[in-house]
């Protein structure tokens, strides 16, 4: 059995595309045949639970049972990747909570692997994030991602003040999440399906979508680059630690896919 | 002649001016006229390739990506459309369209100024791709020249669209003894070479009207009636010439297909 491992997605700031990048992190997986559960902390309606709800279960991160059905399932649950989509203003509690309860300390002694994808927002508070969110990591990967799929343009950041905030952390990893046509973006929320799903014209339960072959051919290219930009940061490695032969490694590449895949 | 507007139906993408024949066959071609230069004969190619469907009372759809008059819109008002690829919007509304509708012929005059932008946009989307998992063949039709930006821009073609026809075409006005050599390889499995001949003075002349039609040369009543025996001889012989090239192209595809079909 391989390593388990958790996947933390967030921001303290809303609106900087969490939710989106933890949809194609999902994707990416089960691209990958990687076995993926997520939980949605956009608690109680959910957001990523529309568009993954087979594998996705809304949960209020605070609580103290809820932080159990999450953390205490981790090495028991057939999962191989846990992924936890933060909801806005919760990173740092939600860190500071899983240091108090020793998670953290557990990525030292190598019994899981602990992934922070930190989604950047254009604003200097962003940075200041960094530093924070920085203290909690200890051993954890830690994925800076600068997110343009809304063609943000990161305005205020000047390179020098950009630097001295990330070589502050050693391992910190630098994603590129590239700008998508924002009709095709519109449409993949309308469908309310997994962006593999809506590339293979289907609906969420099965049936032909009837998308526009055009939007498809945008969302699969982009969602091809988002992908080879996970292989860029080797991201298949966190799971497959103890798989020497790769076995768990697809080809990557989405062309079309077939609708039960596309379905999961 | 300053920039058009476009036309924006989706209907309106299938021009057909005489009762549409039962479709004969399967799916149809789309054909892109193109160069990265201008002055090289796209447009008269287009206009040759749209008439020899009208010419047999076939339906055809027929888009000018020209951003300058006059394009194939000018001279074929009535059967072409003008779509608008700049935004995403219009891309849905042209680039579906043309796959969605695939027993039509899809005739592309695609101006040189939107040469990389429309390249870009089919690579991205996949077109060819998936016109031919619809069995709609796509033809990049070439109008070669010596220049070095066309040699270039072929060589990317070749390069960015390896599954895709890519016939040289050379228009004898432009391109008289320009070898097809290393420059512009055969690149497709239809067995046929396109030339467009070349015309004398008045002929070139009748044929750059916008009014003119190859379609009214049997037509007494034409308002080109004016020109003379000699003329109409040429101008007959040259859109024969031309629709037998064309002839060549549709049979070597129907060949294709049933060979397809036995494997």
């Amino acid at each position: 059995m391989a390593k388990p491992a958790v996947i933390l997605v967030g921001a303290d700031k809303g609106g900087v595309g969490k939710t989106t990048v933890s949809r194609t992190l999902l994707d990416y997986f089960a691209s990958r045949k990687i076995p993926t559960r997520a939980f949605d902390t956009e608690c109680p309606k959910g957001t990523l639970k529309r568009f993954h709800p087979s594998i996705t279960d809304v949960v209020d991160v605070t609580s103290v049972p809820d932080q159990m059905k999450i953390f205490d399932t981790v090495e028991s649950s057939n999962a191989q990747v846990t992924l936890i989509d933060i909801r806005a203003g919760l990173m740092t509690p939600t860190l500071q909570a899983l240091r108090d309860i020793g998670f953290i300390e557990m990525t030292k002694r190598d019994e899981l692997t602990f992934a922070v994808f930190h989604i950047l927002g254009p604003s200097i508070a962003s940075l200041d994030e960094i530093a924070e969110t920085s203290k909690f990591l200890l051993d954890a990967r830690y994925f800076l991602v600068k997110n343009f799929i809304n063609n943000t343009t990161f305005f205020d950041w000047d390179e020098r003040t950009y630097n001295s905030y990330f070589n502050k952390i050693p391992h910190a990893v630098e994603v590129v999440v590239p700008k998508l046509s924002e009709m095709a973006c519109e449409q993949v929320e309308l469908s309310a399906v997994p962006f593999a799903t809506f590339i293979a014209d289907k609906k969420a339960n099965g049936e032909p979508a009837g998308n526009s072959f055009v939007l498809r051919g945008y969302v699969r290219h982009w969602l091809n680059n988002v992908f080879a930009e996970y292989d860029r940061v080797r991201l298949v490695d966190i799971v497959d630690a103890k798989d020497p032969a790769g076995k768990l490694r697809g080809s990557g590449k989405i062309t079309e896919l077939s609708p039960q895949r596309a379905n999961s | 002649m300053g920039p058009r507007m476009s036309a924006p139906s989706v209907g309106s993408y299938l021009a057909s001016p005489r009762p549409e024949p039962s479709h004969r066959g399967g799916p149809a071609p789309i054909y892109v006229v193109c160069s990265p230069n201008r002055q090289v004969g796209k447009t008269m190619l287009a206009r040759l390739l749209t008439q020899h469907y009208l010419a047999d009372a076939r339906p055809v759809a027929a888009f000018d990506l020209a951003d300058e008059g006059p394009g194939l819109a000018d001279f074929l008002t009535r059967h072409v459309t003008i779509p608008n690829i700049r935004d995403t919007r219009g891309q849905v509304r042209f680039f579906d369209g043309l796959i969605e509708t695939g027993h039509v012929p899809k005739v592309i005059d695609l101006s040189h100024r939107e040469f990389a932008n429309f390249f870009t946009i089919v690579d991205k989307i996949g077109l060819f791709e998936e016109a031919r998992r619809r069995s709609i063949e796509p033809l990049i039709l070439f109008l070669i020249d010596p220049s070095p930006v066309a040699v270039k821009a072929y060589g990317l073609l070749r390069r960015r669209f390896p599954g895709t026809s890519l016939l040289p075409v050379r228009n004898l006005t432009v391109a008289k003894g320009v070898p097809y050599g290393a420059a512009f390889p055969h690149a497709s499995t239809l067995v046929v070479s396109l030339e467009i001949a070349v015309l004398g003075p008045a002929a070139r002349a009748i044929v750059e009207r916008e009014t003119f039609s190859f379609l009214d040369l049997g037509d007494e009543d034409s308002p080109h009636s004016d020109m003379s025996a000699r003329t109409r001889a040429e101008l007959e012989t040259f859109f024969r010439r031309a629709r037998f090239q064309f002839r060549e192209i549709e049979l070597s595809l129907i060949r294709e297909q049933i060979l397809t079909a036995l494997q």
